[in-house]
């Protein structure tokens, strides 16, 4: 069994009850395809067998449409909005949240006067404040932006927060007997220990980002992908609505597939991100 | 000693004196965005307290909890079942991911499209939405399982149902548990957007309403329920997972005293 294959590994020359790993990840990748084209097939059966009326578009009107939708510019400038909203807001909640993670780490004070209310502030999603964001903001991209910042940042702060904590006191010790300036300690010493926390919040911020630029254009008006999502659902559009969404789970992926590349680039020299080379 | 009783009254009285700060500014405050807090607290009591709490509080919350405990058990079983079979694990991969990566939210026109704005329609999107990050958790706590305990349950010949739910799930628990508490969080992400999202009940709904007929009052109430219905219900999961998994943060405790 391929289930339990690293634990015989351990103990049996490879090769003796376990497939060479090339093959099998040919293999299951073959599966994958598989498995895809048979949910295709069965989306295909459901639209022309019209079991939800024609709510559901086949897949071959989908992808009709997804093809001409490449085909224009006013998709790409959604995508490029969409995109831009996201990473502006994340390089901001990634700074302020750097800044006041290191604050929060390494004043006990500040820490115990900030807790309470970031604590009370994490699980609150912004979706609970966009109603306000709309009204103050109205259906733009600054009102997306302030989203973003809001769902974003808590988390960078607080993870920071721990990893600065989290910092070896005898290297801190180390720097400060070589007479280093409280900055070049932060800089030098703190702010590298602290960043496989600040890697982990970034990654898991990334997608975030772009779920909340979608919420904001969906429910609030703001320009992007999700205003055009809303309207195509509104006109009925339903061809256009699946492209629409089709697009949205390739530009998560690519999301996902990014921030997790570039968190294992950044963090290459970390012990922490060096194991599985060994 | 001394400064860490200092430290714990700042604690608590930081949220407090913010609080304060917040009610004595906006005391005469005739900006229409944001209005007096004393007032806020009069409608909170008006709308919440007791008018609309069985129409639109019961119903969210009864929502939400429908939603979650079936996407929830779904991801588990399936997670489950997919973990154990490889062949399926292969065909479903590429289309789990993928569905991974659209927004839930997005989700939501689309089963509006198939099933109309009932309230079906938000414990369906809710469900959708609380099914893949508990299916992932579970797989992937499922598959990395130490084989040293399966090779147990082969010398001890325990029962397949055994295994299942004397080893494998205890053992998994932790991940399901970090994947179901994310599924609470989208869960409650999805019932408030499916509110907002053309129908008439529930408390998302009631506050962008009172947003886009400029009651900001009303509508400052319910962006506070919200906000301690989703502090609250986070807190309620944390007691039930520490309560649940106080085996495996025991034996982690004893493990670093070690």
């Amino acid at each position: 069994m391929t289930a339990s294959s690293s634990v015989i590994n351990n103990r049996i020359p490879a090769g003796v009850l376990v497939l060479p790993k090339s093959v099998s990840r040919r293999v299951q990748a073959a599966w994958g395809i598989v498995g895809a084209l048979i949910m295709l097939g069965i989306w295909q059966v459901v639209a022309m067998a019209q079991v939800f009326g024609t709510a559901v578009p086949t897949v071959v009107a989908t992808f009709a449409e997804l093809l001409s939708l490449l085909g224009t510019s006013a998709f790409w400038s959604e995508v490029g909005i969409t995109v831009l909203i996201s990473l502006a807001g994340l390089t901001f909640s990634a700074v302020l949240g750097i800044l006041l993670g290191i604050l929060i780490g390494t004043s006990p004070v500040i820490r115990a006067l900030s807790l309470a209310i970031f604590e009370f502030l994490k699980p609150i999603p912004p979706i609970v404040i966009l109603p306000l964001a709309v009204m103050v903001l109205g259906p733009t991209w600054p009102m997306a932006f302030v989203l973003v910042a809001f769902g974003c940042s808590l988390a960078i702060v607080m993870q920071t927060a721990s990893g600065v904590q989290d910092t070896d006191p005898v290297a801190l010790s180390t720097a400060r007997s070589y007479g280093m300036k409280a900055l070049e300690i932060k800089t030098r010493i703190v702010l590298p220990s602290a960043s496989p926390y600040i890697g982990t919040a970034m990654r898991v911020a990334a997608p975030t980002a772009l779920v909340i630029t979608v919420v904001a254009g969906l429910l609030g008006g703001a320009p992007g992908l999700g205003k055009s999502i809303y309207q195509a659902q509104a006109a009925g559009n339903t061809d256009t609505l699946f492209a629409l969404v089709t697009v949205l789970g390739l530009l998560g992926l690519v999301f996902h597939a990014v921030s997790t590349w570039t968190e294992a680039k950044a963090l290459h020299w970390h012990p922490s991100h060096r194991e599985v080379s060994l | 000693m001394k400064s860490k009783l200092v430290l714990i009254i700042l604690g608590v009285a930081s949220p407090l004196v913010a609080l304060g700060l917040w009610w004595s500014v906006s005391e005469t405050s005739t900006n229409s965005f944001f209005p007096p807090l004393s007032q806020i607290m009069t409608r909170f009591s008006d709308l919440w307290l007791f008018e609309h709490f069985q129409s639109d509080v019961l119903v969210s919350m009864g929502n939400l909890f429908a939603g979650f405990l079936i996407g929830g058990l779904l991801g588990i079983v399936i997670g489950f079942v997919l973990a154990m079979v490889p062949l399926l694990r292969w065909m479903c991969e590429p289309t789990i991911h993928f569905f991974r990566g659209i927004p839930p939210v997005a989700l939501i026109p689309i089963v509006i499209t198939l099933i109309g704005f009932g309230s079906e329609m938000r414990i369906a999107n809710i469900a959708l939405a609380a099914f893949f990050p508990t299916l992932i958790a579970a797989m992937d706590g499922i598959r990395g399982i130490d084989g040293s305990l399966k090779d147990v349950c082969s010398v001890y010949r325990l029962t397949p149902t055994e295994r299942i739910t004397r080893v494998y799930l205890p053992a998994a628990g932790p991940q399901i548990f970090s994947g179901l508490q994310v599924s609470l969080q989208v869960s409650f992400v999805v019932m408030i957007a499916s509110e907002m999202l053309g129908s008439s009940q529930g408390i998302g709904a009631m506050t962008l309403l009172a947003q886009q007929s400029f009651m900001s009052a009303d509508m400052w109430a319910g962006i506070l329920l919200l906000g301690v219905i989703g502090f609250l219900v986070n807190i309620g999961f944390e007691a039930i997972k520490s309560r649940v998994l106080s085996w495996h943060l025991g034996s982690k405790r004893l493990e670093r005293a070690a």
